[in-house]
């Protein structure tokens, strides 16, 4: 069965009930099953290991931290629902995905093998070589850890300075 | 057209989440949800990364699978770019506790009010 569209009718039914939801704590709930959703989305796709760290990441760690935000602050409440219409943001979204959508032709199908990503050197190169070089088997752990992990250490540059950040702006009444 | 849409319907998906993503931005005066938009927005670039290194009946791009397998640079550059993603949301919502504590309202027409008026 194909279970693309329902899945995407899913993420985007979950995207857009976030988006509407006047209540901040329904709209974090909301956001944490668009999450889930992207993170099988993620799966189908055959990316496990991106589906992983999004169940645990964004689905997790950033429901969390909204949650947090919400106790920390406050959450407004009103006897209405849904959103009122924000007309002048609607257009400026609708010129925006009207703009990408002239983009779609020029894009390949999803799943030919012979895009651009597929048939680079680097893509091939990778698959080829990752396990004579480096001897992990699987290509993403490969790729993360050895051949980028310049990347992954500014990532790690990046959460540090964001963990420094943090405490700078809160500063120590908040952890007291 | 509607074969367009669907043999390119994760690329359509990543339009219409950037687009609600820009929406919850600019639409909500609360900054709480101002930051989720963020979030989709930020998901729906994802998924176009994802979505490009996929190719029909690929096995995930673990070696002891058969060929043909997907692209694992995108994963790699996306895997980054989630835990990136989650430091943003910290410290923009470590800032929106902050603003709360200094001004007491998170809603973003009455904190230019308060701001006005000082």
């Amino acid at each position: 069965m194909n279970v693309e569209l329902p899945l995407l009718a899913f993420v985007l039914g979950a995207a857009l009930a976030t988006a509407v939801l006047r209540d901040v704590l329904g709209a974090i709930i909301a956001f944490a099953t668009y999450s889930l959703g992207i993170a099988v989305v993620w799966v189908v796709l055959q990316a496990p290991d991106v589906g992983l760290t999004e169940a645990a990441v964004g689905a997790g760690v950033t429901t969390v931290l909204f949650l947090l935000t919400i106790a920390k602050t406050v959450r407004p409440s009103g006897e209405r629902v849904i959103e009122r219409l924000d007309w002048p943001a609607l257009g400026v979204s609708v010129l925006l995905v009207g703009v990408l959508l002239t983009t779609l032709g020029a894009l390949p199908e999803i799943g030919s093998p012979d895009t651009a990503v597929l048939t680079s050197e680097v893509t091939t190169y990778y698959l080829e070589n990752a396990y004579s070089e480096v001897e992990v088997k699987n290509a993403v752990t490969a790729v993360l850890a050895a051949y980028r992990g310049f990347d992954t250490l500014g990532e790690a540059v990046v959460v540090y300075s964001a963990g420094v950040g943090l405490l700078v702006v809160l500063g120590k009444e908040v952890f007291a | 057209m509607m074969d367009l849409l669907v043999s390119r319907d994760y690329y359509v998906a990543t339009f219409l989440l950037l687009g609600i993503g820009t929406y919850v931005m600019i639409a909500s005066r609360n900054l709480v949800k101002k930051v989720i938009g963020m979030n989709i927005f930020q998901t729906g670039i994802f998924l176009f990364f994802i979505a490009a290194a996929y190719v029909e009946g690929g096995n995930p791009p673990v070696l002891t699978m058969d060929a043909p397998h997907v692209s694992p640079l995108p994963h790699v550059l996306i895997l980054t770019a989630i835990v990136v993603g989650v430091a943003l949301t910290a410290v923009a919502l470590g800032m929106v506790v902050r603003i709360y504590a200094e001004y007491g309202t998170l809603d973003e027409e009455t904190l230019q009010e308060v701001r006005g008026s000082e």
